[in-house]
């Protein structure tokens, strides 16, 4: 994938003036204290953020077809996603599981108009909403973790963000968390963030940015940027907010583990902490012609509104400002990174890609719609849910899906197929061969791999699992591909094919052929515990010709079972 | 995707000389021994190793012996015997006049005409996490990029597209350190052996190969069938993968983890521990093709008792890279292969209290053999007590600039992070211009 940025950001120039963002115009002029911040309420909205999310998502879908009229080609949407396919994709985005075989018959059974509106609210009411998203954010943190022992703090940080997602704290408030959480990174899992980047200024201030703002502004880091408005000397302003946070080491006897503390006397630690980020009184810009010396003294100034803070100012202060200045409602780019990532993950493609990567200078594929959506989570007071609820009754979002497409075709005319994040498809596979009440039939000696210290905090079955088959949720899921030990432990892994025996008893698949003599039900009830659906008729065909070609029934139907959780749609939700 | 461009990558010939047992078979064409012109002739050892290096380009390969924990260079090879920092260890001298390495290392020692040791190399970074990524990325790790690993950097520059084995292999690997291929995709991902002595995770097969074989029959069957009849793209490339997962494990290639089939001699030279027996597979997947081979050490973290466990480790050492470099030469390999024995940092001239050497990023060594460099000398020093580096310093991205000439790498070739900045294969640095002369 090789982005030429200078052409996009004359195409965003472009987009952006057409869609009346004004500050786009002020591109290549002063920047260094000119505030972002043109963001105002719009009509559209005013009316959007009382009505229903049934309105409101008509609403998105009506700005969708103007925004893609306007780029001046024939569009042709998907048909609407048959009620099995709908079912599945919602399951998996909501709630990380497929549907139960009981669970499809009944959906698609379920003769009201209502249902698909029924079942969304249904799944953000289940516990299992905030884990699944919990898990995605944990990844979207810890993936970026430029210190391995930051995975010490990756349960208390899931289970933290699981809670948050399930009372539906609002966003503003989660990300608040994040940036001003002190304490044991074990007891508090808003400590997450600063731990994966070791308590460095830098790292941080890059991941607090990249993350909550969708700016990539770390190539500041030490230059200015050659396509982008920022300056390097503004990373550095930001990263002026953060240098009194020090990690110290907790060694009890019961436990090892790290504490997130503003220091804002750094003497009294330094002496015991060789690895650690004792934390500064204030942040230095480096000089790079000489990086021996201490470099400039930065005063804390936030880039996108010229807030700032004097030198000497506490670190609690700085973390409270910041954090409540990042997450104004004033901030159109703080509301729109989340907006933008649940979009691209709903439907199958952001707004801006990659989903991390926004700003005023990077092309929008739709910016009404952004706009609008944004807007809403805003007038909303950042309700998490309700943005969820909203997309997903969109039109958009319920279209059958088409394989990712060509740059030259139009986006957003189908959802797009995606693949399964390791828990989910780690949750899949205990569901499809009914290893979760088979002791013995666990997953997690199916991995094998290296041991060594510190190894036993990843070693249950699922982190096992996921050092195969995860992936950094923020990487364009077009670059996230297969790999050969994803394949080897699906086809051959121990416990999977042990599972799969039909001669060990009590095993899913020896009760299935106990209860019925009827291969074609067998084959039905296999399909929907793998992917949560009927098999066409070539399907059945299939499989009911390899019965036949096998020496036992048994045998046949334990390759099936194989080759289904072998399938491509076994790992993807279309 | 990533899969095709693999496949994509041309079959450069090899127009650089080749020594010994290596001419008379690259004499013969990779073409020649698919039409079956050879199979009477050769052993298959021979047959996949004439191919091996007719698909890798220029032929090279790299073996990195990977010290974790970061190597005392005091009992490795700078010591300072007769003095404080030396501390208690020994110097012996080696088949080079004037070169000494420490008495833990007598059959290295007789390889030293083959081995540059390097005594100057340096880095300001003293936590294991960061160094041990800057030593095997040549970056300082960044929150935003995750930058690819030596082994995933080399076999994305000069992997061709070699026989059925993984490009890049990691043998007992310490969970979650050496990096990934960060991202140049899960493509160039170590392929993980923990036990080189036994088959790798999950390539034996579970059924017998005839009911293999209709399965995965089957699986295609319903994966055409899933797509009403033509399979989707996603669908395709998951074929591909899977195709070349299965042509993986039922390929003779596979007969390379299989150290049985080497004899009692050969493996006895290589000594008794899993280190050892991870070079000796190193030597055979490089055999067959493998363009990357990581062993790793584990238990340089000296902190207590620096001494008697450096002895130690010294031993699990000392047989295998020897024996490794002397095979590799018998074998007409060793100018064609780079072997790196390295740790992220070296450890303290003082010693503390508990008898050990804490984290010494200052000034530490790296030994080079193969590959082309001019064994038999040493580049840099330190002081007489080992402090301060007095001659020629050489940088992390020196040292990168060094593996990219012996292996015939661009350094300056730009490769796309996922936003689309592009990053250099090495930034800055200068190689070692005294290892080719």
């Amino acid at each position: 994938m090789i982005r030429l940025r200078p052409s996009l950001v004359v195409v965003s120039l472009a987009l952006a003036s057409a869609s009346g963002l004004a500050q786009a115009t002020e591109y290549n002029t002063a920047v260094k204290q000119t505030p972002l911040m043109t963001w105002t309420g719009t009509p559209t909205t005013s009316t959007l953020a009382k009505s229903e999310s049934t309105a409101a998502a008509k609403q998105v879908d009506k700005l969708l077809v103007e925004d893609l009229a306007a780029l001046d080609v024939v569009i042709k949407f998907g048909r609407r996603a048959p009620d099995e396919v709908f079912l599945r994709r919602i399951y998996q985005d909501f709630i990380g599981r497929n549907p139960t075989p009981d669970e499809v018959t009944a959906f698609v059974l379920d003769p009201s108009s209502e249902k698909r509106s029924k079942i969304i609210s249904r799944l953000l009411d289940d516990p299992r909403f905030g884990e699944n998203w919990a898990r995605y954010w944990r990844d979207v943190i810890m993936y970026r973790r430029s210190d391995d022992r930051a995975q010490l703090a990756a349960p208390a940080l899931t289970e933290y963000l699981t809670e948050q997602f399930n009372k539906n704290t609002p966003w503003d408030e989660t990300v608040r968390s994040f940036i001003t959480a002190s304490g044991d990174v074990r007891e508090n899992g808003a400590t997450g963030l600063i731990m994966a980047q070791n308590g460095n200024a830098a790292d941080i201030t890059s991941e607090v940015s990249r993350i909550f703002l969708g700016v990539q502004i770390q190539c500041a880091n030490c230059h200015d940027h050659k396509t982008d408005r920022w300056k390097r000397e503004q990373f550095h302003q930001l990263a002026a907010f953060f240098p009194r946070i020090a990690i110290r080491p907790v060694n009890t006897d019961d436990k090892k583990s790290f504490e997130v503390i503003g220091n804002d006397r750094p003497r009294r630690l330094a002496a015991k902490q060789a690895n650690r980020p004792v934390g500064s009184p204030e942040h230095f810009m480096p000089d790079l012609k000489h990086p021996e010396t201490d470099g400039t003294k930065i005063q804390p100034v936030f880039f996108l509104t010229g807030q700032s803070l004097a030198f000497g100012t506490s670190d609690a202060d700085r973390r409270n400002s910041i954090a409540k200045w990042i997450t104004s409602p004033s901030d159109e780019w703080f509301a729109k990174a989340f907006v933008n990532r649940v979009w691209a993950e709903l439907v199958g493609e952001g707004f801006y890609n990659p989903i991390d990567d926004i700003g005023p200078d990077r092309t929008c594929t739709a910016p009404k719609t952004i706009d609008c959506l944004a807007h809403e989570f805003v007038d909303s007071g950042f309700d998490v849910k309700r943005l969820y609820r909203i997309i997903a009754a969109t039109e958009a979002y319920q279209r059958d899906s088409r394989s990712r497409r060509n740059p030259n075709d139009i986006p957003f005319a189908a959802n797009c197929p995606e693949r399964l994040r390791g828990d989910q498809v780690y949750d899949a596979l205990i569901a499809a061969l009914g290893m979760n009440d088979q002791p013995g039939v666990r997953l997690s000696a199916a991995m094998g791999g290296a041991g060594g210290k510190g190894a036993a905090l990843l070693r249950s079955p699922r982190n096992q699992f996921d050092q195969i088959f995860g992936f950094d949720p923020s990487t364009p899921r077009d670059e996230v591909t297969g790999s050969i030990p994803q394949a080897l432990l699906l086809m051959n892994g121990p416990q999977i094919n042990r599972a799969i025996n039909a001669s060990r008893p009590g095993a899913g698949l020896s009760q299935l052929l106990a209860s019925t003599d009827d291969n074609e039900s067998v084959t039905t009830e296999l399909y929907l515990r793998c992917l949560g659906r009927e098999p066409n008729k070539t399907e059945l065909h299939a499989c009911l010709t390899h019965l036949k070609k096998s020496n036992t029934r048994a045998a046949a139907f334990e390759d099936i079972q194989w080759a289904l959780i072998n399938s491509t749609e076994f790992l993807q939700r279309k | 995707m990533c899969v095709q461009l693999h496949h994509c990558v041309g079959v450069k010939a090899n127009r650089d000389g080749v020594i010994g047992r290596r001419d008379f078979l690259k004499g013969i064409s990779a073409s020649a021994i698919s039409a079956g012109l050879a199979g009477g002739l050769l052993h298959w050892t021979d047959l996949v190793t004439a191919q091996a290096a007719d698909l890798r380009s220029r032929g090279m390969a790299c073996i990195l012996l990977w010290m974790q924990g970061g190597p005392s260079q005091f009992e490795t090879f700078s010591p300072k015997p007769g003095t404080t920092n030396g501390g208690e260890t020994k110097a012996i001298s080696t088949a080079v006049p004037g070169i000494q390495i420490a008495e833990g290392f007598p059959e290295l020692a007789k390889q030293a005409g083959d081995i540059a040791f390097i005594r100057s190399v340096n880095s300001r970074e003293g936590a294991h996490p960061r160094a041990q990524l800057l030593m095997h990325t040549g970056y300082l790790p960044m929150a935003t990029v995750k930058y690819p690993t030596l082994g995933s950097l080399v076999a994305h520059e000069i992997a061709g597209a070699a026989g059925q084995l993984p490009s890049f292999v990691r043998v007992g690997g310490v969970r979650n350190t050496g990096g990934s291929a960060g991202f140049l995709g899960t493509e160039f991902d170590p392929f993980d052996i923990s036990n080189p002595t036994a088959p790798p995770t999950n390539t034996t097969v579970p059924t017998d190969l005839a009911r293999y074989k209709q399965r995965l029959n089957l699986l295609n069957q319903l994966e055409v069938a899933a797509g009403s009849g033509k399979l989707s793209p996603e669908s395709a490339e998951h074929k591909k993968l899977y195709e070349r997962a299965v042509k993986m494990i039922t390929s003779p290639d596979m007969k390379a983890f299989d150290l049985s089939k080497e004899n009692d001699k050969l493996r006895a030279a290589y000594g008794e521990s899993n280190f050892g027996a991870g070079c000796l597979l190193a030597r055979r997947l490089i055999e067959s093709g493998v363009t990357f081979v990581e062993v790793v050490l584990d238990g340089w973290d000296t902190h207590q008792d620096n001494f008697g466990r450096t002895t130690k480790l010294a031993e699990t050492v000392d047989k295998p890279f020897a024996a490794l470099i002397a095979d590799l030469k018998q074998r007409g390999m060793l100018d064609k292969t780079l072997i790196v024995w390295m740790g992220e940092f070296g450890r303290t001239p003082t010693i503390n209290a508990n008898a050990g050497r804490d984290h010494f990023p200052k000034a530490f060594n790296v030994a080079l053999a193969g590959g082309g460099i001019r064994g038999g000398q040493v580049i840099g020093e330190t002081d007489a007590n080992g402090v301060e580096i007095k001659d020629r310093p050489v940088a992390v991205n020196d040292l990168f600039q060094t593996f990219c000439q012996s292996l015939g790498m661009k350094a300056e070739t730009e490769n796309m992070s996922p936003i689309g900045r592009p990053i250099k294969v090495v930034d800055g640095g200068k190689p070692i211009h005294e290892l080719f002369v």
